[in-house]
């Protein structure tokens, strides 16, 4: 059953147009992941699915509600965590928590288990003023705050941007616990190790979807034959690929070389190191890896260019 | 019932904690009552006056001595005619004339009445209160002085003061609704629009928004406080001018209250339009003292006589608020005016404000569009 059906959305500001032609399914208690670039759209659609700004074009069901006219029904049902920092820092932990909980007409007490595990974490500061809290502390009141009212849809812009590696281990944690409860989340991060953690992933670029899939199938899908090199000499051989004549895609990758061909792997990998050989770049090791969904992305970000 | 009552209690706690408005909001409408009730009539010296003796006796010519000796006057002319003091005002620019009777000696001496009169130019209303509480020193001093040589009097000089110019005291009359005008246009409008406007920026309002709650309970909830707040500056500056400044009410105390709650709803209106256009608290109070204190300032008539200022600027001036709420709250103060007498300036401050709801919610309902 689809929780959120999105067809033809369309959003334009003046000249921009922020969101093209949008078409997607959000399925019954899934954590659907969209992940972009800054300027995608994503913020956007988040507006958009939590009706507080109004599409172009389109139509968007958000649980058999229609987002235009029956946006009241609607706000009842959704939890919404945006993407900056959005309570009130000169309240304490608790009243911010009370505050929200009282908006949305519910008690606390009753909806306590559900936000336990992130309760626990944070109840230690409940009387401190949430501006003071540290990043992931901040988050993990908001996203109590956005559950207090046991909201069938979740959506979560950002979350975890700009808070430590840590903290995000733990936010998405929480996510997994709450999935217990039958929420729908919607989630979008610019963190390449987070999306792998979603049912299904959507690559947003320029206000379009370039893929929805599971991040399985993402990876089952990587046409090319990628291997890792390491060497010293990362900026000698990014200048002299392009004389590379076979076909393949290549993108530095930490302190790795990434490098991925598509025909005839042998002969190709073979005419690579031919070429290393040739302009005297030594490296370590080069090793034939699986690829990760970062390397996905990129391909399907190539591919979706040369289209 | 109970989001509106979080929301008000939320309110309050901002309010509370910021330390900055709660100062500003307790403070200011004592600073400024204060201000320009005591600070503004500074101490005078050498201030000009003449002095008219049809006694031409010692005891008059020692109280032009103790005039004299005092510091704070210096006698520019001594007329013969009581009528010549008149002239001086315009010839010699004299802010006082003293007029000491014939037999005044005499009379002081022989224990019976006696009675010097002043003449004042009241038109600065602060120089002309100083100078008259000196010219009543100096003579009770004197009076003093001529006890201890060995008379006593039962009758003490009476000073006749007779004011010229501004017979009614304006400008004491017009700094309390000045004031008033003020603090209801820097708490009402000034802090609830910057209010609105910092839940826009720091995005809480969005938050807000989403939650099933009415955008209307979001505005009154928000809004208020700060009325109470101002109401009770009002309240406060109110007593402060009965009490410390002696100022009377003549209308109808509850009348007048009547009339600063709608004022209120004009103020407080034009904050949420000033909200619903700025991004930042930053936008709100530039916009606010822009569009409303520095008009309110300049063109009530407050501080600046309107009849004196150029056509446009009159023309400007009716299309702000302030105007006619100091027209009818003067009224009220000074002449006792009634409803019947004020329902017009009532009624132009109520279509003001009804004007700037619907263009402030026209302009809300825009944003959610974009």
């Amino acid at each position: 059953m689809s929780i959120i059906q999105v067809e033809n959305l369309t959003k334009k500001f003046k000249k921009l147009t922020a969101l093209s032609e949008l078409n997607f399914e959000v399925q019954k208690g899934e954590i659907f992941g969209i992940i972009g670039p800054d300027g995608a759209g994503k913020s956007t659609l988040f507006n958009i699915l939590a009706t507080l700004t109004l599409p172009t074009s389109g139509t968007i069901t958000v649980l058999d509600h229609d987002i235009l006219k029956q946006y009241k029904q609607i706000r009842k049902e959704i939890g919404y965590l945006p993407g900056t920092f959005s309570l009130y820092p000169d309240l304490t932990v608790q009243e911010n928590l009370t505050f929200f909980a009282t908006m949305y007409g519910s008690g606390i007490k009753e909806n306590l288990p559900m936000i336990m595990p992130i309760w626990r974490q944070i109840s230690p500061f409940k009387n401190r003023e949430a501006g003071k809290l540290s990043g992931g502390m901040k988050q993990k009141l908001a996203l109590c705050c956005a559950l207090i009212h046991r909201p069938k849809i979740l959506l979560l812009d950002e979350p975890t941007t700009g808070v430590d590696p840590v903290s995000r281990k733990e936010f998405w944690d929480l996510l997994d616990k709450i999935r217990e409860y039958q929420v729908t989340v919607v989630v979008s991060t610019p963190y390449m190790d987070e999306v792998g953690r979603c049912d299904r992933i959507a690559l947003m670029q320029d206000g379009r979807f370039i893929t929805v899939d599971t991040p399985e199938s993402i990876i089952k899908n990587y046409k090319g034959d990628l291997y890792a090199i390491k060497t010293s000499q990362l900026f000698k051989l990014l200048d002299i690929m392009p004389q590379f004549q076979e076909k393949c895609s290549y993108y530095p990758y930490g302190e790795y070389f990434h490098i991925s061909f598509y025909h005839d792997t042998k002969h190709a990998k073979n005419s690579f190191l031919q070429f290393l050989k040739q302009h005297e770049i030594e490296f370590e090791k080069m090793e034939h890896i699986s690829p990760l969904l970062e390397d996905c992305f990129i391909e399907i970000i190539k591919e979706d260019r040369n289209v | 019932m109970k989001e509106l009552i979080a929301i008000l209690q939320k309110e309050l706690i901002h309010i509370y904690r910021d330390k900055v408005s709660l100062f500003l909001v307790l403070a200011m409408p004592l600073v400024l009552i204060l201000l320009f009730g005591f600070t503004i009539s500074t101490e005078i010296r050498n201030a000009k006056i003449s002095v008219c003796d049809l006694a031409q006796d010692a005891q008059s010519k020692a109280l032009i001595d103790a005039f004299r000796a005092s510091g704070y006057f210096k006698i520019v002319h001594f007329p013969q005619n009581p009528n010549e003091i008149n002239h001086d005002f315009k010839e010699k620019q004299i802010k006082a004339g003293i007029i000491i009777p014939a037999h005044f000696g005499s009379q002081l001496l022989s224990d019976k009445e006696s009675q010097i009169q002043v003449i004042s130019d009241i038109s600065d209303i602060n120089v002309a209160s100083v100078l008259n509480n000196y010219i009543e020193s100096v003579v009770s001093h004197f009076e003093e002085e001529v006890n201890e040589s060995g008379h006593y009097s039962d009758n003490p000089i009476q000073v006749s003061i007779q004011m010229l110019y501004n017979p009614e005291l304006n400008s004491v009359y017009m700094f309390v609704p000045g004031i008033i005008t003020l603090i209801m246009i820097i708490i009402t409008a000034l802090m609830s629009s910057i209010t609105l406007a910092r839940e826009t920026e720091t995005n809480t309002m969005r938050m807000m928004l989403i939650t099933p709650v009415k955008k209307i309970y979001i505005v009154v909830g928000k809004v208020i406080p700060y009325m109470g707040l101002s109401l009770l500056s009002t309240i406060m500056i109110l007593g402060i001018s009965v009490w410390v400044f002696k100022m009377p009410i003549e209308g109808n105390i509850f009348l007048l209250l009547l009339l600063c709650i709608i004022f209120m709803f004009t103020a407080a209106s034009f904050g949420l339009l000033v909200s619903s256009i700025s991004n930042t608290q930053l936008d709100a109070m530039m916009i606010t003292m822009m569009g409303l204190f520095l008009p309110t300032v300049l063109l009530s008539g407050f501080l600046f006589p309107l009849d004196n200022m150029p056509f446009i600027f009159q023309i400007l001036a009716d299309i702000f608020p302030a105007k006619w709420f100091i027209l009818a709250i003067k009224d009220v103060m000074i002449k006792g005016a009634g409803i019947a007498d004020i329902w017009h300036y009532i009624l132009i401050l109520a279509v003001m404000s009804v004007v700037l709801l619907r263009f402030s919610m026209s302009q809300i309902d825009k944003r959610r569009k974009q």
